[in-house]
């Protein structure tokens, strides 16, 4: 009787899904990911792939060599629980380390909290500070996941373009030429503007923001009485001498900010998915509720390694064998390596400043790849895909780190990834050049 | 600082910028000072703040107090499952991100595993997400599928985070007990059950999900197939889902089988089962745990992981993987973990409840998991001295650290505001400990029947 029952009153049953819509409302708007779309890609068709931002040379081998020491030791309590807001020798270190870099006295307890990567810390603060109706300030282009957590949190996303100014001459652009006007930035503030994400160095252009613009976006802060989510991921990867300059720092901002790291950016282990947040106890109480009721653990042994990683550059922080030195150094060859390469083939690099990407101008190329009149897609995204089609070579669309109404902004840039071995590179070169020979052969 | 400035003005134009700059600063500064962030924490968040495990857990840093608190082995893992982690850790790639909703050899192994076990066809890419823990997968499961107006029911006691996840996605919890319907002689964790009409009346058109948690933490219940049957006849009644929390789905000891309710006719389809590598290998610092269930289902569990971590740690899932790898080749070998597990915390759960028989107590002997409960208001211990405003289980536990250099966890931590009553008489032993924590244990308990003497 009861199947007959549930046949006749609720048919619904038959068909293999639940019968009314299952998903919560926050997930709106937040499904759609380039990523999904493009690591397929360049899976499937790559022969270089410089697109998704990981390293493909191994982290180095004193990190390596901790997490080895940490496996091969006797203390099989490695493999359960730690502290859950941090694994107490990494918050110590990160507190010393962070400390010293701010000039103040940082408490390992309260003001430092371990995540499973940048992008869960990412995800703490939103969720532990905007609500709906708040507003929340991205500057473009951005991580293309702020705008999807900010939905998620309820909030609107309001964005503020860095705009290029060309540079004099022929000289190739700098990642320092693209900007934010002030008088536009001050009008995105209102009084429902919760917070602003920073994130120097920026990903994708690389660009490091200066004191002066760091100082215009603090100024604003405090008037404003706003939040600042200060995503510092490539904080060791700057060049030409540049100093990347923590906003915390700066007057009336320890109060507002939390500074969010990486682990896999600073190491070179992006799969270890280590992160943390620093910020003063009174913000960071709040991150930790998230924390608590989402995740609460991080895995143990790979906080055990970063730790140890972090003690040895506390140690050589400055000198010449400092990762944090070498590293830097290593990869602002790359970058000019690549520059070159693209610069060569007719590709217009825009020279960043920091992070290990860069962002390309292919209008150039506009042959390879004619323009389709009312293309939904954007032309940077288009040619994107027939490059790793075509060329076998990975790279993203720069309108991939624009919201959906300003996808065609900037379309006719791409970014490349460079934190790649030189055999990487000279592939990639190898296909650059191969593609000029084709277009200048008749 | 604006008489400093003041001073300036004599100087010219040329220092109207460091005026200028110092007024701004001088602002900043008075501004940081008495303007107190207006901002506080989000909505969601509100109340979330406490948690049990912050407090108790810090207990695990003392090492003078045998710890049977907090569920955490501290037996090794098996070898394999170690050597495993270093040799993924040794592979340059498998430092680097790998696939978002889980690395593609552990969602392999997952799958084979499960579709052995469920019996059914199980794809690894689109009915499989990995999680960071369990706990990640119950987190993704609340923000993927419910939200503010939806009701969820929670059988108590019950472990701690379900209420606050469930709060911070803006829905209700509905609280349904567990009851004891024993003789008041040896008790086992099958005397504790659900009133079916009691279970029946919780439901209405609001209900989005329950939660089920079989094997049972703190009681150690494994649900019984005819205790899940009435489970599931409501969900599919009221177009419910259900939350199945499987953590210690190997761990059932002899003579009471696991049951799955995803493989129940009419529950596949409404059904996210749970499940970990921190429980199943001994492993509870890797975290990472797995959610299984329909692609219409999973897929929107993807997204909120897309939009929360999206990738776990690579070398982690790598050993993983392989570790399932072994014990998926001799699922029919006794030697199997998954069976050699259980086999060898039942001897500790006897053990357990042996020592606490000896102290007098009447332990609920677990049919699963690796807790055991125990009423101590028959030890009628002077607790004046303790904080009077906590339950009697709460001062009991702080009385017994601090006393007895042993330490449990209150049971009221585990129940909604109408039950802590009820269950305030009980404490949760956790037994995953090697001999020598056990014979600690045991000289402590030993001691303390003689003392009450």
């Amino acid at each position: 009787i009861r199947d007959i029952f549930s046949l006749t009153f609720f048919p619904l049953s038959l068909q293999a899904k639940m019968s009314r819509p299952v998903q919560a409302r926050r997930l709106e708007g937040t499904d759609k990911n380039i990523w999904v779309e493009f690591v397929k890609l360049a899976v499937t068709y790559s022969k270089v792939n410089l697109g998704q931002g990981f390293p493909d040379f191994p982290p180095p081998d004193f990190l390596k060599e901790s997490l080895e020491k940490a496996l091969s030791g006797g203390n099989h309590m490695l493999h359960q629980y730690t502290r859950a807001f941090g694994h107490p020798p990494l918050v110590k270190i990160l507190a010393q380390f962070f400390g010293k870099l701010l000039g103040q006295d940082l408490d390992p307890m309260t003001n430092v909290m371990v995540t499973v990567g940048a992008y869960q810390a990412l995800f703490c603060c939103f969720q532990a500070f905007v609500d709906e109706g708040d507003e929340v300030i991205i500057i473009e282009p951005f991580f293309d996941c702020y705008e999807p957590m900010v939905k998620m949190a309820g909030g609107t996303p309001v964005f503020v373009p860095l705009r290029p100014k060309p540079p004099k001459g022929s000289k190739l652009m700098s990642s320092a030429d693209w900007q934010l006007d002030p008088a536009e930035l001050a009008s995105k503030f209102s009084e429902r503007t919760k917070a602003i994400v920073l994130n120097s160095p920026n990903n994708p252009l690389g660009k490091v923001f200066s004191r002066g613009e760091l100082e215009l976006i603090a100024d604003l802060c405090v008037k404003h009485d706003v939040l600042c989510i200060s995503d510092e991921v490539y904080e060791w990867l700057v060049y030409d001498g540049k100093e990347h300059i923590r906003i915390a720092s700066l007057p009336g901002m320890w109060d507002r900010t939390v500074m969010v790291g990486s682990a896999g950016k600073t190491f070179s282990a992006t799969g270890w998915k280590v992160g943390w947040t620093v910020g003063p106890n009174r913000l960071l109480q709040h991150i930790r509720t998230v924390h608590q009721n989402s995740v609460y653990h991080c895995a143990t042994v790979a906080q055990e390694a970063v730790a140890q990683g972090f003690q040895r550059e506390f140690k050589l922080y400055g000198k010449p064998d400092s990762y944090f030195v070498q590293l830097p150094k290593m990869l602002q060859q790359k970058r000019d390596r690549l520059v070159q390469s693209l610069d060569a083939v007719g590709m217009k690099p825009i020279i960043p400043e920091g992070t290990y990407f860069l962002v390309a101008d292919i209008s150039q190329f506009k042959s390879d790849v004619p323009d389709v009149p009312d293309s939904d897609e954007p032309y940077d995204s288009r040619f994107a895909k027939w490059m790793v089609k075509n060329k076998g070579l990975a790279a993203i669309p720069l309108s991939a780190f624009y919201s959906e109404a300003h996808k065609n902004n900037h379309d006719h840039f791409i970014r490349f990834c460079f934190a790649k071995e030189e055999a990487t590179l000279k592939a990639a070169d190898d296909i650059l050049q191969k593609w000029k020979r084709e277009k200048s052969s008749p | 600082m604006l008489f400093a400035s003041r001073s300036f003005c004599c100087l010219g134009i040329r220092t109207y910028q460091l005026q200028t700059d110092l007024l701004c600063r001088s602002i900043r500064l008075s501004a940081s000072a008495t303007m107190a962030f207006r901002h506080k924490n989000a909505r969601r968040i509100e109340g979330l703040d406490s948690n049990i495990w912050v407090e108790f857990t810090k207990v695990a840093a003392d090492s003078s107090i045998v710890n049977l608190g907090q569920g955490l082995p501290d037996i090794s893992p098996p070898s394999y499952v170690k050597e495993e982690l270093a040799k993924a850790a040794a592979v340059d790639r498998l430092n680097q991100y790998t696939r978002g909703f889980g690395h593609p050899s552990l969602v392999k192994a997952l799958s084979q595993v499960y579709e052995r076990v469920c019996g059914r066809k199980i794809d690894p890419l689109t009915d499989i997400l990995v999680t960071v823990g369990a706990y990640g997968s119950l987190f993704s499961t609340m923000q993927a599928l419910i939200e503010e107006g939806d009701e969820v029911i929670i059988i108590e006691p019950f472990y701690d985070c379900y209420e606050p996840m469930v709060k911070m996605v803006g829905a209700k919890p509905v609280f349904i007990p567990l009851r004891y319907k024993g003789n008041g002689n040896s008790a086992s964790s099958a005397d504790w059950v659900l009133d079916a009409a009691e279970l029946e009346n919780k439901f209405n058109s609001k209900t989005k999900a329950i939660i089920v948690n079989t094997p049972h933490n703190p009681i150690g219940k494994v649900f019984t197939r005819e205790e899940l049957q009435v489970i599931a006849d409501l969900c599919i009644k009221h177009d419910t889902l259900c939350i199945s929390d499987e953590v210690y789905e190997w761990m059932v000891y002899k003579g009471k089988k696991h049951i799955k309710i995803a493989t129940m006719p009419g529950m596949w389809e409404r059904t996210i089962t749970i499940g970990s590598a921190g429980k199943t290998y001994s492993v509870t610092g890797w975290k990472l745990g797995w959610c299984i269930g329909p692609q219409n289902l999973i897929k929107h569990l993807q997204v909120v992981h897309q939009n929360t971590l999206y990738t776990c740690p690579t070398p982690l899932q790598e050993a993983l993987a392989q570790a399932l790898w072994v014990d998926y080749k001799r699922m029919d070998d006794p030697d199997c973990y998954f069976y050699s597990l259980p086999r060898e915390l039942e001897s500790k759960r006897d053990r357990m409840a042996l020592l606490l028989q000896e102290a007098g107590l009447n332990p609920i002997v677990p049919d699963g998991g690796y807790f055991m409960i125990v009423d101590v208001s028959t030890l009628d211990v002077d607790l004046s001295g303790i904080d009077e405003k906590q339950p009697y289980d709460y001062k009991f536990v702080k009385w017994m650290i601090r006393s007895k250099k042993l330490s449990a966890i209150p049971l009221s931590a585990f129940c909604g505001p109408e039950t802590k009553k009820q269950f305030e008489k009980y404490i949760r032993f956790c037994f995953i400990k090697k001999d020598s924590t056990l014979d600690a244990a045991e000289a402590i308990l030993k001691n303390w029947n003689k003392q009450a003497a």
